[in-house]
């Protein structure tokens, strides 16, 4: 295959992506260092070295509740969705069947749905048949969102694995089961843990659901974060952002060295 | 067989799913409120007296906070809407009657707090803190001199402030502003004042250096602009950045906003928030919210546990004489509101 190499020829393609890279990188740059900044401006205004913000991120307890409650409601919707979708991807790959547009039109309605209108739409729902809100409707409504996220590059990946692979499994005598334990899985695994990190970046990152959908003492980051414009935004912000940073970085790390375990 | 079986799961899902509901003689008490707004402190304390634990929730804006009540199934004990929002939200029938006028410390709260346009007899909410739109500027710029106070500053500046001018990002303080500079009502509703505020407020844009709710202690504070429509609260904070800045009551009018403390509609524990808007009315603890948020409060006897820097800033302490050019933020009929989103519109084009 000629791709990758002829790209970087073109002229101006390092500079281009070193710029695009830059871009993106250098805000989240700048909202490092002014965690660590001694006045209480989360804007540009450096006044000396401090840690203090951390030590305030510790001692609010209220932000620490809302990122319990955003870690907790990542990982259970993450999981469920991922395991929901990776059941979807397995049923519409490489098939037909009759409805199958419409099937795949529903897993994605999620993601054309504007924000807000899905929000109102489940919170009224929710109120009609009677779940309390609270932890458990803010993990409904994330699975719901997680799974589409998730499903994408899930069937990406099934849809480029080679037919042949399930085909001589089944020679070998392998029934179905153990074919999608032993032969499909560690083949998609992969797509599965890349779904997986976008459905949990998805929902750590979701304000207008999680606002609408949370019930008393179950507020998420996000929407605690947002509420602070009013009052004025302090770099309490930007300390508990670079924790998150570091968190997703190591995160990201473990899971490429998971991912690269069954490729 | 499948299908019925499958419907049959779905249809009991929801019962699994609610949890019984908790008695309502529970020791805790459920706050929807803005963040940073509820000294922490303030809160162990009425949990070290009263034993009932207070948690909060948080919301950005009053509408959202509206919309969340509106659909129902909130579940939160206490809310503070700002002044107007109170309308809305009374007219829907989503606060109950407290008769806050008849509680004990009622007697504390001070005028025009204690019939506000909005629930005149404060038969559904309490006052929290309050807070008025004006003109900060920096007095160095004129060496050290005093403007007039007038939205006449603002609105036609000398050129020591041209350029340097910052203006909220809000339809309703920059539109009410000019309305009251020109002597115009707040809830203006004439072609031809429109007209007359839009060409004014376009003439002044050429001096506007950025239009921006959100940094306004940054930038008065840091020196980037030398004039700014500023909220006294925030006022306050830019001025212990910047000595020389100066806070103006215009004699035309500026705006007032308060938030007051209310229970919606489905609170659980009814007593104990009662029990925390007498609480607020207390002059002790009114001013302890005032020193965390930096915005003033409603409640006389406060001045005695007031920080002395918000104590002796005539721009959070507000003097006699000014109290009269106050008004009062409200809801405008339609036509109003129409016309203010016409000429918002085309000003910021």
């Amino acid at each position: 295959m000629t791709g990758s190499r002829d790209l970087w020829q073109f002229p101006g393609t390092k500079t281009a992506a070193f710029a695009v890279i830059v871009y993106l990188y250098l805000p989240i740059l700048v909202l490092i260092v002014l965690s660590f900044n001694a006045s209480d401006s989360s804007l540009a205004r450096w006044e000396g070295f401090s840690t203090h913000w951390y030590a305030m991120v510790a001692a609010d307890d209220n932000m620490l509740n809302a990122i319990r409650n955003s870690g907790i409601v990542a990982c259970i919707a993450t999981l469920f969705g991922t395991a929901i979708a990776t059941a979807a991807a397995l049923g519409t790959a490489r098939t037909r069947f009759r409805g199958q547009t419409v099937v795949e039109a529903l897993i994605g309605l999620p993601l054309i749905v504007p924000d807000i209108v899905a929000a109102i739409a489940i919170l009224l729902f929710f109120v009609m048949i009677g779940i309390k809100l609270g932890l458990i409707s803010l993990v409904l409504a994330h699975t719901v969102f997680a799974i589409p996220i998730a499903y994408l590059p899930i069937r990406a990946r099934l849809e480029g694995l080679d037919p042949a692979l399930a085909e001589a499994a089944a020679d070998l005598y392998a029934n179905p089961w153990q074919t999608l334990r032993r032969v499909i899985l560690p083949l998609i695994w992969p797509g599965i843990v890349s779904g997986a990190m976008l459905a949990f970046i998805g929902s750590l990152g979701d304000v207008v659901v999680s606002y609408f959908v949370s019930g008393p003492g179950s507020t998420t980051l996000p929407v605690y974060v947002f509420s602070m414009v009013r009052m004025g935004v302090t770099p309490t912000v930007n300390a508990v952002s670079t924790l998150l940073i570091a968190a997703s970085v190591s995160l990201l790390t473990a899971s490429y060295l998971l991912g690269r375990r069954f490729s | 067989m499948k299908t019925i079986v499958l419907a049959t799961c779905l249809t009991l899902l929801p019962a699994c799913v609610v949890p019984a509901q908790a008695q309502s003689s529970s020791k805790e008490l459920l706050m929807f409120n803005w963040s940073n707004y509820t000294p922490p402190d303030l809160l162990k304390r009425f949990e070290a007296e009263t034993g009932i634990k207070v948690s909060l929730d948080t919301y950005d804006t009053n509408e959202t906070m509206l919309a969340k009540l509106q659909a129902g199934g909130a579940g939160y004990d206490l809310v503070v809407p700002t002044g107007p929002t109170v309308q809305t939200i009374i007219r829907d029938g989503l606060l109950l009657k407290v008769d806050a006028s008849k509680m004990s410390n009622f007697k504390n709260v001070r005028a025009p707090f204690d019939k506000p346009e909005f629930d005149p007899e404060r038969a559904y909410t309490v006052p929290y803190m309050w807070g008025t739109t004006g003109l900060a500027y920096d007095a160095a710029k004129i060496g050290g001199g005093k403007i007039e106070d007038s939205w006449k500053e603002l609105f036609e500046p000398r050129p020591e402030y041209a350029g340097k001018i910052g203006m909220l990002k809000d339809v309703n303080e920059v539109l009410g502003s000019a309305a009251y500079y020109l002597g115009y009502d707040y809830c203006f509703d004439k072609p031809e004042q429109g007209q007359k505020i839009l060409e004014l407020l376009e003439k002044q844009k050429v001096a506007v250096k950025v239009y921006n709710s959100e940094g306004t202690v940054d930038r008065v504070g840091g020196g980037d602009v030398a004039m700014e429509l500023m909220w006294n609260g925030a006022f306050h904070r830019a001025h212990k950045k910047l000595a020389s800045a100066a806070y103006v009551y215009p004699r035309e009018g500026l705006n007032l906003w308060g938030d007051n403390i209310g229970i919606p509609k489905g609170a659980k524990n009814v007593e104990n928030a009662k029990l925390f808007l007498n609480w607020m009315m207390d002059p002790k603890n009114a001013a302890e919210a005032s020193n965390f948020t930096g915005y003033n409060n409603a409640i006389k006897g406060s001045e005695a546990y007031l920080d002395p820097s918000l104590r002796d800033d005539p721009a959070v302490n507000s003097p006699e004489e000014v109290i009269a050019r106050f008004r009062p933020m409200r809801e405008c009929p339609k036509a109003s509101l129409d016309l203010k989103d016409k000429i918002w519109t085309r000003l910021l084009r």
